[in-house]
């Protein structure tokens, strides 16, 4: 990437038993809501990112549609993909990643019979 | 004529239907069936002596099947369709007396699809350091300046037999990187034999498993990791 602010984590391994482009999708997407990828930042080619990482092609395209379509990145005919200026777009996707994140809470709060400020209280609390 | 283009559209790069080989009547390759499709990566994965490198000399038409019909972009292979496809054979074989240099000149001119340009890039990318005799290279560094030799080409399929044997990682990751920056926008299709998976895995996006000179699998790698399945996995599901 031009200035230096890779897509992705340095030591990010990927699990080969999961679709590869979801979670390229997940990681560059909490990059964008969490601002260490600026917005209007420009992304890498397609070839450059596949080649870079080493992957099919047709993952690395396949993750660029997913965050299109989801418009936190845009594409400019002949200028290129860049994360979107749009702050509402990067709220909604901040809300979503933190809906599904107190889901996760509440799912494991069940699991454990606590409510979730029960099981935050218990986590809290030092030995 | 519309359907006519959309045929071509979807036509196989290779297709392979009831090869079979038999040498000293010993059965090699068993009635292989199947195809590569245009614009992927595909992998050949086998165990080692599955018939992996004869299968690939056959589609190569460096030698020829007992029985069975194999077509390159739907015509038969033969001669006519060396023009079509670069092959890297498993254990080189370039000549050792040569500089890199030297041996890229004369491939340039045996080559009618040679492109210099594209060779230029690649000897960068590659880091391949043209004054150095083939002899005194390390295996890596060979085995870098033969896939040079076949990315060289314009021909639209790429044939590895075996790229990684011997490799170092730095030259592994560098083919890696290579093959995924040649494939362009689908105009090339690469076939890859290796029982190497580890190295390979994020870049195929279909498989093809032989063993015991049969076909036991072909997949979809994007279905496999649908249902939670790796590459390695599947290999050991299928090879286990």
């Amino acid at each position: 990437m031009d200035e230096g602010m890779p897509l992705l984590f340095e030591e990010f391994t990927l699990n080969p038993s999961r679709p590869i482009y979801e979670q390229f999708v997940e990681q560059i997407r909490a990059r964008i809501v969490s601002g260490i990828i600026p917005t209007g930042q420009r992304l890498p080619s397609v070839r450059e990112f596949a080649a870079d990482k080493r992957v099919n092609p047709t993952t690395a395209a396949r993750t660029y549609q997913e965050l299109e379509r989801s418009g936190l990145i845009v594409t400019y005919r002949g200028q290129g993909t860049f994360v979107t200026g749009d702050m509402e777009i990067i709220g909604k996707a901040r809300a979503e990643l933190a809906r599904a994140a107190v889901q996760e809470l509440k799912r494991t709060a069940k699991a454990l019979g606590l409510s979730v400020e029960e099981m935050l209280e218990l986590g809290e609390k030092e030995d | 004529m519309e359907s006519n283009n959309e045929g071509k559209e979807r036509e196989a790069a290779v297709s392979c239907i009831d090869v079979s080989l038999t040498a000293r009547k010993k059965t090699i390759l068993n009635k292989v069936s199947f195809e590569v499709p245009k614009g992927t990566i595909t992998g050949l994965l086998g165990p080692n002596g599955a018939g992996k490198s004869s299968l690939l000399r056959i589609i190569s038409s460096l030698a020829t099947a007992s029985s069975g019909t194999v077509a390159i972009f739907g015509e038969p292979a033969g001669e006519a369709a060396l023009r079509k496809l670069s092959l890297l054979p498993d254990r080189g074989g370039l000549p050792g007396w040569q500089t890199a240099a030297q041996w890229l000149a004369f491939a340039k001119g045996i080559y009618p699809d040679w492109d210099q340009v594209q060779c230029e890039q690649l000897t960068e990318d590659l880091k391949i350091a043209s004054h150095t005799r083939i002899s005194s290279m390390s295996r890596g560094e060979e085995a870098r300046l033969q896939l040079l030799t076949c990315l060289s080409r314009t021909a639209p399929l790429v044939i590895l037999d075996e790229p990684f044997t011997g490799v170092d990682m730095i030259s592994r990751e560098q083919i890696a990187s290579t093959v995924v920056g040649a494939l362009a926008d689908g105009t090339r299709t690469f076939l890859i034999a290796t029982h190497d998976i580890r190295e390979m895995e994020l870049l195929f996006d279909h498989l093809v498993m032989i063993g015991n000179g049969e076909i036991k699998a072909a997949r979809k790698v994007d279905q496999l990791r649908q249902q939670g399945k790796s590459v390695e996995a599947f290999y050991r599901e299928v090879f286990a």
